[in-house]
């Protein structure tokens, strides 16, 4: 044993982490989903999308809701990412590693490694454009679509990804459902929110910015 | 006869100016081959030299797990028919390379019975002569269900986490503690199993890649004996001051 170990351990430290790994994940999967539910009701309209964005101001949701959706995504980032190798040498060894086992969870879970990392820069700046240009209403939206498609179109896939795999993942986990129906579950519902999203893009570009 | 080549890893940590290669050998394939009798036929026929565990060939004993084809498997349990091509074969990762197809299992799993203090804890005396304290069924089933656990090796090397964390005790350990925990003669506290297991180093280090639950040539219920252990350990880890 030494000393700097000795005077800094915390039996409970990677419990709280695996906890706040979990409770991050599941409630930044049902954000998301809630998020492009919203977003998607400009299929049935532009009026619906902006009362639903005006109430959401009116009721203080956006502004409780987004500092905290912050807080719980920065959360996320520090305990998920804490399993990420940043050796070059644990790099090579998990490439080489899903190379040869071709386990199909193994390269499911590099890749959501990848998309995490790219989310995290990507969302940021998503957040700081939506931020900096309030309130949301259809006409701003659909002016930043018409600009940037191809942003919005690579952050949803991404998103989606990582939200689909990492919620059957931690059920996986857990344990609390069978592997197999599992994952067709969250394949199920991960092509419907992005359908919904590809659809509520093509909506955007349609309505085309102010 | 049909022919079919192997192309097998090459090392000896003994002559380490020889860099690791992959060496290819050709031989008949008999119906019903194993890479076990494969690999035999090469040293008796081709190459006295290379190294490769065995000793029991009816996968009981797990010392001849092995990387066939990319994946963690029993040489003696693998047919070659039921293998495209040619048969790529290397070491288990993780363990330590004795050379070529042979690495020590045994230092490791050594490690892992000290460290998870793999015996009953019991503070009563034992009597020779009194009759044994009875079991219900369906407790001793799942002990066994544990117990069918051969120390192969399989989960360890197929674990990314035990790839790149060599603290990490990976799904045998975990299935080991977890066949304590129902143990009814085991008296460890909560305490206890939480330092034993409660961490990343077992527990929580688990990433739920489930290369174990796919590869386990036993087809132990891995993934299910690894959330079992991850719940336990967050009830009694909440649950102790």
């Amino acid at each position: 044993m030494l000393v700097q170990k000795i005077l800094t351990r915390n039996p409970k430290a990677e419990l709280y982490y695996d906890l706040v790994e979990l409770f991050t994940g599941i409630t930044l999967v049902g954000f998301l989903w809630t998020h492009m539910l919203f977003v998607s009701t400009i299929l049935l309209g532009s009026d619906l999308f902006n009362t639903l964005s005006k109430s959401l101001d009116d009721y203080y949701l956006s502004y409780v809701g987004i500092p905290f959706i912050v807080l719980v995504f920065i959360m996320h980032i520090l305990s998920a990412g804490r399993r990420l190798p940043t050796r070059y040498q644990e790099q090579k060894i998990i490439w080489r590693h899903a190379k040869m086992l071709q386990g199909t969870d193994t390269w499911v879970w590099v890749f959501q490694a990848i998309t995490g990392a790219a989310i995290f820069a990507l969302a940021s700046i998503h957040m700081f454009v939506v931020l900096t240009g309030w309130p949301i209403t259809a006409t701003t939206s659909a002016g930043r679509v018409e600009a940037f498609w191809w942003f919005y179109l690579v952050l949803l896939l991404l998103g989606e990804y990582h939200a689909g795999f990492g919620i059957y993942r931690q059920f996986v986990k857990w344990g609390w459902f069978p592997r197999k129906p599992l994952g067709y579950v969250s394949k199920l519902i991960t092509v419907i929110i992005l359908t919904l999203g590809v659809a509520a893009l093509w909506v955007f570009l349609q309505l085309g910015g102010a | 006869m049909s022919t079919r080549k192997f192309s097998i890893f090459r090392y000896n940590p003994i002559t380490p100016e020889v860099k690791p290669f992959m060496q290819e050998y050709t031989i008949e394939e008999p119906p019903g081959m194993t890479i076990f009798v494969a690999l035999n036929k090469i040293r008796e026929e081709l190459d006295p030299t290379l190294m490769f565990d065995f000793v029991c060939r009816a996968a009981i004993c797990g010392s001849c797990a092995m990387i066939i084809n990319g994946k963690p498997r029993l040489a003696c349990k693998t047919l070659t028919s039921d293998l495209k091509g040619t048969v790529t074969l290397m070491p288990l990762p993780v363990f330590k390379l004795i050379g070529d197809l042979s690495v020590d299992t045994g230092t490791w799993f050594r490690h892992l019975s000290v460290k998870t203090k793999s015996w009953i804890h019991s503070s009563k005396e034992f009597d020779p002569n009194a009759p044994e304290d009875r079991m219900d069924n369906e407790t001793a089933l799942e002990i066994y269900e544990a117990e069918r656990c051969i120390e192969c090796g399989c989960c360890i090397a197929g674990c990314v986490t035990a790839n790149i964390r060599e603290d990490f005790l990976g799904a045998a350990g975990i299935n080991r503690v977890a066949r304590f925990m129902v143990d009814p003669r085991d008296e460890r506290s909560k305490e206890e199993y939480f330092d034993v297991i409660g961490s990343d180093e077992g527990a929580f280090g688990c990433m739920g890649l489930m290369a174990c639950d796919d590869n386990c040539p036993m087809q132990l219920p891995l993934q299910l004996q690894l959330s079992f252990v991850r719940r336990k350990m967050v009830s009694f880890g909440l649950s102790i001051k």
